[in-house]
Order: C-alpha cells, then sequence, then structure tokens
C-alpha cells in the first residue's frame, strides 16, 4: 500500500467512527462559552432591565414591574410600530432582491480576473461605514442633490421628496444591504449548473423560460439566505432609518434608541429591544422551514 | 553581577516604579459632551487649571449625550472609572435618585453660594454649571431681516425649510411648553395640549424632525431656513460660519437648558474632582467659558465681558419661560403620543 493509500485509508476509518463525546465537548465549549457570555447573558440581562421598574425621571431603583410589557401589549401604537417595522423591512427586502439578482448572475458567472474585480466593488462598500454612506445619500437625494438638480434642468417646478421620510429611508437602506444579499446570493448559487440551463435550450426553450423554469428554482437557497440576512439587518438598523427618515418614519429600532437613549426609559427599550428578537426568531424558522422544504 | 547585586538592583528599579505614581499628576476624568463643547471646555477651563494645578491632570471623556452618559455611570457603578460628569438636569435627576452621585454641599465647596438661587436644584445631587436657551436660527441670505417670532416657522414662504429637533428631544419639548404658556395653556396639568395645537400650524413646513448631526448644519448650508437650536452652539456657529447662520430669541420666550456638574459617587480621584468642580463654578471659570461658548454663567459673581454677555439670555430673562423638567418627566409619554399623533402626520 502506498503512503498516500495508507492515508486515504486511515482518514476514512477515523471519519467513519463516531468521535468520542469528550473531543466534541471540547471543539464546542469556546463556542457555546463565547454564546453564553457574549449573547446568553446580556440577552437574559436585557429581559431583566424589560422587567425592571422606572421612574418617570429616567431611574431605576430597584423593583420590579411588568407594566412596560402591559403598555407595549396593549398600546395600539407598538403594534403600528410592529407593522411598520416588519412591512418597511419586508420591501427593503425585495427591493434588494430585485436589484441585487442580476448583479449576483452576472457575477456568478463571469470568472477570471473580471469576477475578482466585480467581487471587489460588490465588497468595496462595506469597507466605509454605514453613517458616511449615509451622509452620502443625503448628498445625492436632498432638495439641492444631485437628482433634484437633473430633476431642474429638466424643467421640474418643484423638488421631489426624496429623503426625510420612508423613500429616503428605503433607498438608503437598499443601497447599503446590497453587498450582503449580492454575496449571500452567490454563495446560494452553488447548484446553478449551466450545463441545465445549456440542456433546456438545446431542448427549445426560451431565454424566459430557462430563467423560470432552471435558473430560479435552482437558486432558491441563496434567495433565501440573502433576504434573511438583509430582512434581519433591515429590522436592526437606526442610524440610516435616523438620518434619512427626518423623524417622520418609527420603526422599531429608532425607537429602542429614542428610548434608551433620549427618553431613558431603558425597560422600555429593552421590552422592544426582546421583540426585535422575537421577530429575528420567527424570520430564521420560516428561513428554516424554507429551506428544508426545497430539501 | 553577583546574584545579591541583581536582588538588589530589581528591588530598588521596583521601589522606583512603585513611587513613581505617589509623584505624577493625580488624574481627573470628566466626562461630557463631546465636539464643540469638548474643544470650548478645554480651552475655556481644562487648560488654565491644569496650568494653576500642575499636580493635576483632566482627562475628557467624552459622550454624544446625557443619556449615554448615563448609560456608562451605570455601567461603572461597581467600580467608576469617571470622577465628573457634566449633563443634563433631567438625566443628572436619574443619576441622583440611582445613588450614582455625591451629594455637593457649600460647606465642602464654599463656592456654591456664590451661584445664582436656580443653580441650586434640591432633587439635583450636583450644582448648575451652565445656562443655555432655546433660540430661533436663520440663514441670513435667506432672511436679509430677522425673523422674529416662532410664527415665522408656519408662514408659506418656508414651507420645507424648518428644522426642529422634534419630541422626545427637549428643543422640541421647549418649544412645544414656550408655545403653550403663549397661548394661555396651563403647561404640565394641560400635558401642553395647547402648545401641540400651535405646532400644528408650523408641522406642514417642517423639512425633518431629525437634523443631524446638530440642527445648525442645514441652515448654515442653506438647505434649511429656519428652526430651533440652543444659544450656545449656535452662537459659535454663528462665528465659525462667517454669519451665515444667526441667533435670534423669539419673541413667543424662550427656556432654559440647564446642565449640571456632578461628582461621582465613589470617583477614583475624589479630592482633586472636588477642587476642579470647585474651579468650574469658579466666577474665573465661568467667565472664560461663557466669553467662548455663550452658556449663560451659573456664577453670580462672574464679570462677563459686555460683547460676550449680550449674547447670552442674561439680558432678556423677563423672556425665560419657567419649565418644571422633572415635573415635564411626569407628563412624558402623553405628550410624546400626542405629538406622534397630532403633529407628525400633518409634515408627511
Amino acid at each position: 500500500m502506498s503512503a498516500t493509500a495508507t492515508v486515504a485509508a486511515t482518514a476514512g476509518s477515523a471519519a467513519d467512527r463516531p468521535a468520542g463525546g469528550g473531543l466534541v465537548v471540547a471543539l464546542l465549549l469556546p463556542i457555546a462559552l463565547v454564546n453564553l457570555v457574549g449573547f446568553l447573558l446580556p440577552v437574559f440581562n436585557l429581559a431583566l432591565i424589560s422587567l425592571q421598574e422606572v421612574q418617570a425621571s429616567g431611574a431605576m431603583t430597584g423593583g420590579w414591574s411588568t407594566a412596560k410589557w402591559v403598555s407595549v401589549v396593549t398600546d395600539d401604537f407598538y403594534w403600528e410600530l410592529l407593522w411598520n417595522t416588519i412591512r418597511t423591512s419586508l420591501g427593503i427586502t425585495l427591493a434588494t432582491l430585485l436589484v441585487s439578482y442580476p448583479i449576483a448572475l452576472y457575477l456568478h458567472r463571469s470568472s477570471g480576473l473580471w469576477r475578482s474585480v466585480l467581487l471587489v466593488m460588490v465588497i468595496s462598500p462595506l469597507l466605509l461605514s454605514a453613517v458616511v454612506r449615509t451622509y452620502g445619500w443625503i448628498a445625492i437625494l436632498s432638495d439641492q442633490g444631485v437628482v433634484n438638480s437633473v430633476l431642474k434642468a429638466f424643467g421640474a417646478a418643484e423638488p421631489w421628496r426624496l429623503m426625510f421620510n420612508l423613500t429616503g429611508v428605503t433607498i438608503g437602506l437598499t443601497e447599503i444591504l446590497m453587498p450582503y444579499m449580492i454575496l449571500a446570493l452567490v454563495a446560494g448559487f452553488g447548484r446553478l449548473d449551466p450545463r441545465a440551463e445549456e440542456a433546456a435550450a438545446t431542448l427549445g426553450a426560451s431565454p424566459f423560460r430557462v430563467f423560470r423554469r432552471i435558473v430560479l428554482p435552482l437558486s432558491v437557497p441563496g434567495i433565501a439566505l440573502g433576504s434573511l440576512l438583509t430582512f434581519v439587518l433591515a429590522v436592526s438598523s437606526f442610524i440610516t432609518p435616523k438620518l434619512l427618515g427626518g423623524g417622520r418614519v418609527f420603526l422599531l429600532a429608532t425607537e429602542v434608541y429614542d428610548q434608551a437613549i433620549v427618553t431613558l426609559d431603558w425597560p422600555l427599550a429593552a421590552t422592544l429591544s426582546m421583540i426585535v428578537l422575537v421577530v429575528f426568531g420567527i424570520a430564521i424558522a420560516v428561513y428554516g422551514r424554507l429551506v428544508r422544504s426545497i430539501g | 553581577m553577583d546574584r545579591r547585586h541583581f536582588a538588589k538592583t530589581v528591588l530598588a528599579f521596583a521601589c522606583g516604579l512603585a513611587a513613581v505614581p505617589a509623584s505624577a499628576a493625580e488624574t481627573v476624568t470628566l466626562m461630557a459632551y463631546t465636539g464643540l463643547f469638548q474643544d470650548r471646555y478645554t480651552q475655556a477651563v481644562l487648560a488654565p487649571f491644569e496650568k494653576a494645578n500642575p499636580d493635576i491632570k483632566v482627562v475628557f471623556a467624552p459622550q454624544p449625550t446625557s443619556g449615554a452618559m448615563i448609560g456608562q455611570l451605570r455601567a461603572q457603578k461597581a467600580a467608576p472609572q469617571v470622577d465628573v460628569v457634566i449633563m443634563d438636569v433631567s438625566v443628572a435627576k436619574a443619576g441622583t435618585d440611582e445613588g450614582l452621585f455625591v451629594k455637593l454641599e457649600a460647606k465642602d465647596l464654599p463656592v456654591i453660594d456664590e451661584l445664582y438661587p436656580n443653580a441650586r436644584i434640591p432633587e439635583i445631587a450636583g450644582v448648575a454649571v451652565t445656562f443655555d436657551n432655546l433660540v430661533l436660527i436663520y440663514n441670513t441670505e435667506a432672511w436679509p431681516t430677522a425673523p422674529k417670532s416662532i410664527a415665522d416657522m408656519a408662514t408659506p414662504a418656508v414651507k420645507g425649510k424648518v428644522v426642529i429637533p422634534g419630541i422626545p428631544d427637549i428643543q422640541g419639548m421647549s418649544l412645544v411648553a414656550i408655545l403653550d404658556k403663549k397661548n394661555g395653556g396651563p403647561g404640565v396639568e394641560g400635558k401642553f395640549a395647547k402648545g401641540i395645537e400651535a405646532m400644528e400650524a408650523i408641522a406642514p413646513n417642517v423639512q425633518t424632525w431629525e437634523p443631524k448631526p446638530e440642527v445648525y448644519a442645514p441652515v448654515i448650508a442653506g438647505q434649511a431656513s429656519i428652526g430651533v437650536g440652543w444659544n450656545a452652539r449656535a452662537q459659535v456657529n454663528t462665528d465659525t460660519s462667517g454669519g451665515k447662520m444667526k441667533a435670534v430669541i423669539p419673541a413667543e420666550g424662550t427656556a432654559f437648558q440647564i446642565n449640571t456638574i456632578n461628582l461621582v459617587q465613589g470617583a477614583p480621584q475624589s479630592a482633586a474632582a472636588r477642587k476642579f468642580i470647585a474651579y468650574a463654578l469658579s466666577a474665573e471659570a465661568q467667565k472664560s467659558f461663557t466669553e467662548t461658548m455663550f452658556y449663560a454663567p451659573t456664577n453670580a459673581k462672574a464679570q462677563i465681558a459686555p460683547a460676550a454677555i449680550d449674547r447670552t439670555v442674561v439680558k432678556s430673562l423677563d423672556k425665560v419661560v419657567p419649565i418644571d423638567w422633572l415635573a415635564v418627566a411626569k407628563v412624558r409619554d402623553q405628550v410624546a403620543e400626542a405629538w406622534r399623533r397630532k403633529v407628525i402626520p400633518l409634515s408627511r
């Protein structure tokens, strides 16, 4: 038996054997500890804060209360806030998917140096902070910005209100979340085999039919992953809605910020944060179900 | 080098290291606002204090808001890293209630007797270190003649050109309180309903309720033409923008914003921190900071240069609408709800 074959046989037999319980624990322990200290304990602490009593001044002087949970559940405003957040984030996710899909598909089909150049172009916006990119959008979308200047040159009497409203938030977040969507789509395009497309075309399918029957179904895993990532990031972003929303767009994340930093109502901020976590949980559950259903 | 000699050398070196902290400067950590405040306070108060007290170094720990400061203090409650905090009075009330601060009293800090009576607030552990007030700010190109009144923000000429930091920001709350008083509202008892009603005329003209990074930038740039802000920052921005933006106290009145200086409970450098607080409240430091950043002084003995005092609220005290921020906190949620339901929808 050659040396290579011996190594292969040894590796094969090791892989076939179930790993020892001790080794599994040892390998899982570091990440479990990191998660415990960095995620579970803070979340537990957040849940505790949501049950603390708070004075009008914002002081938390001990004592427990379910008042914030009761007010969140019974006040229409917070239901509207939740609905607004989900609706807006779904809209942004859809917009991001629509503009990212063709880019991701092109990227998937490109090769060599051109593919590397394209990948760098996709990733490079992530090197800039979202704050800077949002200010960039302010320069583009404001009344005296690039878009309105062009419209004015074409004879528009009044500037279009492109920011300080939901339109601005949607435009800004869509662009900011595009790299995440594109990278997730490209990662999920693994099953997309060009030979299947060629076979369909050979058998007489039109390009649109090839796209609808072959490309789109095979890219569902990428679409699901990208949509989950984008939705979660859209629900939790607060800087862009703060800067581009003009105080008119009420979302869970911006309300958490206002309650924690401006109004100093930490228990209410913690309660809303727990609700954001529930929304994430539901999104991940829906994603899991979708992935299982497509095998 | 034999072993004994080596041991002696190491011991001497260790003793030398141990002696360094005793002879080095004590470090007082001051937490206060970032940006303009940090620059001007360092220049006007910290630098002269350190010059007069070479054994004390003051480190400025900047935070964007009072809310962020109290977050830090809560996190450090078991082992504070900060000695002195300058923060808004309403947040200082929360800190006081939570036992985060030591009560400052005149018997320990005689300078407190030199302060104006309204700088000593019984419910707060600290005392007022600056008074600021709400002003109308305007772009001087758009307004060759200065606007006079809050009502000027309701005229059709400024549609889409008004910037107001809205509720929950206290600038928006101050504006509502001033309008409430002007329209005969009872204030806290009436949950500022008359003020909210008056805002309904202004709301359709508002470009943004969240001017960032601050309200002054869009007015200087001409993206907005009128708004409300705080006097001190407005005055500095008037100077730094070469007069592109100016500020005026509106005819309806103005309202105070009070920053308090507080000694942190369990402060690592308590004695030096008290020395710094005494200096920050002294007539000398108050004069210096007012002349640098146009906050009104809280020390009654501060002799401010006339050019600076004219740019503070000191000569317009009759226009100040008294607001009890601690009472406002109790109806804040209801006012915020009325704001969201009645004012914001009109500005869409």
